[in-house]
């Protein structure tokens, strides 16, 4: 625990390990944030591409998840030189993909009527849900 | 071992297990507590229920008299069960033909459809509710990525454990949330029917349930359902032996009689081949956790645990549901699990389904009053708290309904005639609100 309150320090983890030689050994073990239960060091390589890849299928949320397992890799920036390509794209998609939809949900809803004008109304969910009956449920 | 040893008392490690069952039960009832609030008190009539495969015998409407209510909803309830056993016996019929793939790719076929539209439905009363301004292309957007995210999660590929649990916990709430929309009587009887089903299906030798975990006791092979496993209990001690030694005495009393002998793995004459992984493993890590089951066997004193689960199909929402031609096939069912057992790595699992109908009676009590939720919660998680220690006692897989539903069904109706004209009369008083 203790090596990850100095993070910022000193770039190498020389302190860290003098002071905590077994805990940043074990820590530096596993590349997932469940430690010990999650995966090893040769299926993360497998998982981390496989959630790269499948997020490009207009899933964002897959990216986020994707840096949420693999945590422990962006945090240490010079463990896991294989993984880390596929985190770090993920994560700048994830953010790319963020910016976009937040922009555009942001303008519709801020924007409303005065922006779309009568399409507004097409548009927004609840007047949709209605039309199509989607939540009569019989 | 001359190292320094952290003594655990019997609440952290027992203590740890226990909380980290009760926790994820908890939230969903409280989820399912919350959406019955908001959303139902917004509709003012409790005439729009759904027409369901739950409701395809009587239809309640609330002029009927108490006797026709009454035998109506038996009369639902006994068809629901009727179908739940038939659909069970053929997942049964499909493990033992070996079509695990098959079943495999239909769960998560249903898990989408649950989160996908269930949970679209339930975000669209909400949007409707709260007149939340969004655009249908980031709604679509994010329910896809939600249901997909969700299936990968559940049932194809390994992601993190908090999100396993949090999708399992989810679906759990959006069945719920959807059978509490059944009518009032329905409901009841469909509780303790479902609770007298798991009795028997669970504990009679011809019971589905008890040859589904026969067959996958006696193939060693995992039952492919949607099942809540407790994280387990990782412990930091040095001594691992010691450790092992304390989990073996809460767990397996068995094991004493037997003393140390190594291996101890008991006939499957009964079909309970109880076991327990060693946690050496998590612990040391320094093996693949997912190796336990070969590794252990020769471990001294130690054995493995078996999964201990069992099913009960649930009916996805069928009848006369088709506003544009969509359609929902009435067949489509939705298998899940329920009972509680013990998994291969100790840690507890429990069955989605008594998550489902756990929430769906205090979703039914929260439609009375907030009292009745709390007493039904209390009810159940006592309830709970005894199927664990029976689970630490018999060492099997066992129904983890039957308990619950009956005290919370008991406290619910004693809550309603007794303890609210107390509490009413007290607050009337001004000596107690």
């Amino acid at each position: 625990m203790e090596s990850s309150q100095n993070p910022n320090t000193i770039p190498n983890s020389n302190p860290n390990r003098i002071q905590n030689p077994v805990s940043s050994q074990i820590a530096a073990l596993w590349p997932t944030i469940d430690a010990s239960l999650g995966l090893s060091g040769e299926e993360s390589v497998s998982y981390a591409r496989r959630f790269y890849k499948f997020g490009f299928a207009l899933l964002p949320f897959l990216w986020a998840v994707n840096c949420f397992y693999f945590w422990p890799v962006l945090r240490d920036s010079h463990s896991f030189p294989r993984i880390r390509p596929y985190i770090v794209g993920s994560a700048i998609g994830f953010a790319v993909f963020m910016a976009i939809i937040s922009s555009w949900a942001l303008t519709f809803s801020i924007g409303g009527e005065r922006l779309f004008g009568p399409v507004w109304n097409k548009l927004v969910m609840y007047n949709l849900a209605d039309k199509l009956g989607l939540t009569g449920w019989s | 071992m001359a190292q320094n040893q952290r003594p655990t008392s019997i609440l952290e490690s027992l203590g740890e297990e226990i909380v980290r069952i009760v926790a994820p039960v908890s939230i969903c009832m409280f989820m399912v507590v919350i959406l019955v609030s908001i959303l139902n008190s917004s509709s003012s009539s409790s005439a729009a229920t759904v027409s369901s495969i739950a409701t395809i015998a009587y239809n309640e409407s609330s002029s009927d008299s108490l006797w026709d209510k009454f035998t109506g909803a038996l009369l639902n309830s006994l068809v629901f069960v009727a179908i739940i056993t038939v659909a069970t016996f053929v997942m049964v019929l499909l493990f033992y033909l070996r079509c695990v793939k098959f079943l495999k790719y239909y769960m998560g076929f249903s898990a989408f459809i649950v989160l996908g539209f269930l949970g679209g439905e339930i975000a669209l009363f909400l949007i409707e509710d709260f007149d939340v301004p969004v655009d249908c292309f980031s709604f679509l957007v994010v329910l896809f990525n939600f249901s997909a995210v969700g299936v990968l999660a559940v049932f194809m590929s390994k992601m993190p454990i908090l999100v396993t649990q949090g999708y399992l916990v989810l679906i759990g709430m959006l069945v719920a949330y959807w059978f509490t929309l059944l009518p009032e009587w329905t409901t009841w009887a469909l509780l303790v029917a479902l609770a007298l089903y798991d009795l028997a299906a669970v504990l009679l030798p011809v019971g589905p349930l008890r040859l589904l975990v026969e067959l996958a006791i006696s193939r060693d092979e995992d039952i492919p359902a949607l099942v809540y496993e407790a994280r387990p209990v990782v412990y930091h001690e040095s001594s691992p032996r010691d450790a092992v030694q304390t989990r073996m005495r809460v767990w397996r009393e068995r094991n004493e009689i037997s003393g140390n002998l190594p291996a101890v793995l008991d006939s499957v004459s009964e079909g309970n081949v109880i076991s327990e992984s060693s946690v050496d493993e998590i612990e040391t890590s320094d093996s693949n956790p997912n190796s336990e089951s070969s590794v252990v066997r020769a471990e001294e004193g130690q054995v493995l645990i078996r999964n201990s689960e069992l099913l009960v199909p649930l009916i996805d929402i069928g009848g006369n549901v088709q506003p544009h031609g969509e359609e929902v096939s009435a067949s489509n069912e939705n298998l899940m699990l329920e009972g509680i057992g013990l998994g291969s790595s100790g840690a507890i699992k429990l069955g989605l389904g008594d998550f489902i109908f756990y929430s769906v009676l205090v979703g039914r009590a929260a439609m009375y009053d907030y009292m009745t939720v709390y007493a039904c919660y209390l009810a159940i998680v006592a309830g709970l708290g005894i199927t664990l220690m029976l689970l630490a006692i018999y060492q099997k897989a066992l129904p983890a309904l039957p308990v619950s539903i009956a005290l919370g069904i008991m406290f619910y109706f004693l809550t309603r005639l007794f303890l609210e004209v107390f509490v009413v009369q007290c607050s009337l008083n001004l000596l107690m609100f």
